[in-house]
């Protein structure tokens, strides 16, 4: 007779195949090609690590890399910024039309990336509606050109577009934190700053920390929006991967970059995990403590 | 009696080989009517309107389906997608990766009788071809020029404004592509056409150093045409490393502009059409009938007004008005001197990791 353990087993069977054949394999694959060399539009399938000492003696690579996950790190930061205070508004202080609020958080994302980024020109462009406004207002005489196709342009978007990722995390956390716990902490002579140091913060890390990582990972593996709002700086370790893949056919080295970057974000992820695990209220988040 | 029937059925046998032989040319199209070929190219050449004469006198199907980039078509066929493609638009540089991957299969020129016509360059160039088969026929074709906004420059630009001064400084673009930034990098630099393709490490380190003064006069680097038009229009861009489309687009919505072919040397492309190594029988016959359409009169007439574009063959050519025919570049045939065709550089991996450290810069 089947206990429940095997049934659940059994259940489980087809997630884990689907997960090994759609995300597995084709990592692993990937991986396997980052070892192989390339001549002309023949792929030698002798194992060498050349791929990798040319990214890692490449100083463009390594930039792009670094670069990629400033980027990632910044946007996160920027997102929880603004995303935190815009949860806890929605969870504790909108009782009426909540949903239409998270609707209307979300509804950039249903509009689509391209949609997204030329409504972005037209708002920061040359001829767009804020220097139109500084110029009306006369307090430009020219164009603020650096508005758009610029660094600057392209972590105003990049923030704009995955802020609803990390709100929605939050938003959960501050809808399951108790409002007791803080009557209870002001009862006993909490200042805010402490209750929202010790309750608070704790307690709603979980959806902070979900939707860092996932403004984190979106932003670093994002190449539309650098491309087309950072100008000719728009270049990203994501659009020198896809370069090597399509016009240059060198797939090993491209594989190669793109394994030494999963590489680097999963060492970035695991060793946050243990600073985190670490602490004292990480602990409290994990562990129930 | 028995002479009788035999010498009907004789008549009758004589009658039916009479009728058969009249209809010998229709033979074809009975064969090649209700086979499908499917046709992976570029949205833009594939209209219906552009095939109707086709499909109305073979009763050949075209299935479409469409390409953004010939990376990725190449990235399809390698992939393993050529069997289920009868007919590939490939760049008349890109067909030797095509070929040297067993994609392709040569080409009968008996079978196509338009590509008789074909312009002497296309005609001779080593391109497209190994081993004195053709893979890939070229099919139409163009040049890239500098496109600008003429109510915003002074002066007919070349290509020195993409790496001197400071006048359009933040108003210029370059197509995101290693080899097309290369080629115009190493024409404002002098380098002869001919050794274009093949730089030294000098050579490469001069184009180098060249691309990063250029990257601080550039307000971006474009990647789609669509994307470049609005560009222009919205007044970001005045100047540009262009296609055609634009130039045409913007004028008829009533800006002024320009377009520039500079001396030093125009890029000239021109695409293929191809066929995959596994097509045979009745499909390849087929197929073959869609090529020699497609390098024929009544879709180079479409093209001409359509795209604009020219064919790679004269086949519509003194039927176009010579306005039209000036449009297309084909009024004066030896414009054709002038132009610098991409080719395929032995060390282009090199030049793909040359492009990104210069944007990386």
């Amino acid at each position: 007779m089947a206990t429940d353990s095997d049934r659940g087993g059994r259940l489980a069977l087809p997630v884990v195949l689907v997960l090994v054949a759609g995300c597995a394999l084709p990592l692993a694959v990937l991986f396997v090609f980052s070892f192989f060399q390339v001549d002309f539009v023949a792929i030698l399938k002798v194992p060498t690590l050349k791929n990798y000492i040319k990214v890692a003696s490449s100083p463009t690579y390594r930039s792009l890399i670094g670069q990629a996950i400033a980027s990632g790190l910044t946007v996160a930061a920027i997102s929880a910024v603004i995303g935190y205070p815009l949860a806890w508004v929605i969870a504790k202080r909108v009782h009426f039309m909540k949903s239409a609020c998270l609707t209307l958080l979300l509804i950039p994302l249903y509009t689509g990336d391209l949609v997204r980024i030329f409504a972005w020109r037209v708002v920061l462009g040359a001829e767009g509606v804020i220097n139109a406004f500084l110029m009306w207002a006369g307090l430009v005489r020219e164009p603020i050109r650096a508005l758009l196709f610029s660094p600057f342009a392209t972590h105003v978007v990049l923030t704009y577009d995955y802020l609803p990722f990390m709100v929605l995390g939050l938003w959960l956390a501050f809808e399951s934190l108790d409002d007791h716990l803080l009557e209870a902490a002001r009862d006993l002579g909490a200042s805010e700053a402490t209750i929202f140091r010790r309750i608070v913060l704790p307690l709603t890390s979980p959806g902070l920390i979900a939707g860092g990582m996932m403004v984190f990972v979106l932003v670093v593996g994002d190449y539309l929006t650098p491309q087309l709002i950072g100008g000719s700086s728009g270049v990203t370790v994501i659009s020198a991967i896809n370069d090597l893949f399509g016009t240059a056919f060198d797939w090993p080295l491209g594989s190669a970059i793109a394994s030494s970057l999963l590489l680097i974000l999963g060492v970035l992820i695991a060793a946050a995990a243990l600073v985190v695990g670490r602490s004292t209220w990480g602990r409290a988040v994990v562990g129930g403590e | 009696m028995t002479f009788e029937m035999r010498r009907r059925e004789l008549l009758k046998s004589v009658l039916a080989g009479a009728a058969l032989s009249a209809v010998g040319p229709l033979r074809g199209v009975a064969q090649a009517a209700g086979e499908t070929v499917a046709w992976l190219t570029w949205e833009n050449l594939a209209k219906d309107d552009y095939l109707a004469a086709l499909v109305e006198k073979t009763g050949i199907k075209i299935e479409k389906s469409f390409i953004g980039s010939d990376d990725e078509q190449f990235a399809k066929l390698r992939a393993g997608g050529a069997s289920s493609v009868d007919l590939i638009t490939p760049g008349l540089d890109k067909v030797e990766f095509y070929v040297a991957s067993n994609l392709l299969q040569p080409l009968d020129l008996a079978k196509i009788p338009n590509a008789a016509k074909l312009y002497d360059t296309f005609k001779t160039t080593k391109l497209g071809k190994k081993d004195g088969k053709t893979y890939g026929i070229p099919f139409y074709w163009g040049i890239n020029p500098i496109v600008y906004r003429a109510d915003l420059m002074d002066a007919e630009p070349d290509w020195s404004v993409f790496f001197e001064g400071e006048k359009y400084k933040g108003k210029l673009a370059m197509r995101d592509y290693a080899l097309e930034g290369i080629m115009i990098a190493a024409m404002y630099l002098g380098i002869p056409k001919d050794k274009m393709f093949d730089l030294g490490d000098k050579e490469l380190a001069e184009v180098k150093k060249a691309l990063i003064a250029q990257k601080k006069l550039l307000r971006t680097y474009w990647t789609s045409i669509g994307d470049l038009t609005n560009l222009y229009a919205s007044g970001e861009v005045v100047c540009a490393f262009s296609w055609v489309p634009p130039y045409y687009d913007l004028t008829a919505r009533g800006l002024k502009m320009g377009m520039a072919k500079p001396k030093a040397g125009v890029i000239g492309w021109c695409d293929t059409i191809a066929i995959p190594a596994g097509v045979t029988g009745a499909k390849l016959d087929a197929t073959l009938k869609v090529v020699d359409y497609l390098l024929g009169p009544d879709y180079g007439k479409k093209l001409a007004f359509g795209g604009p574009y020219a064919q790679s063959t004269s086949a519509t050519r003194d039927a176009l008005p010579v306005d039209q025919q000036e449009k297309i570049f084909i009024k004066d045939l030896s414009v054709m001197d002038s132009f610098v065709w991409k080719a395929n550089p032995p060390r282009y991996t090199e030049w793909v990791a040359l492009w990104n450290e210069v944007k990386a810069s």
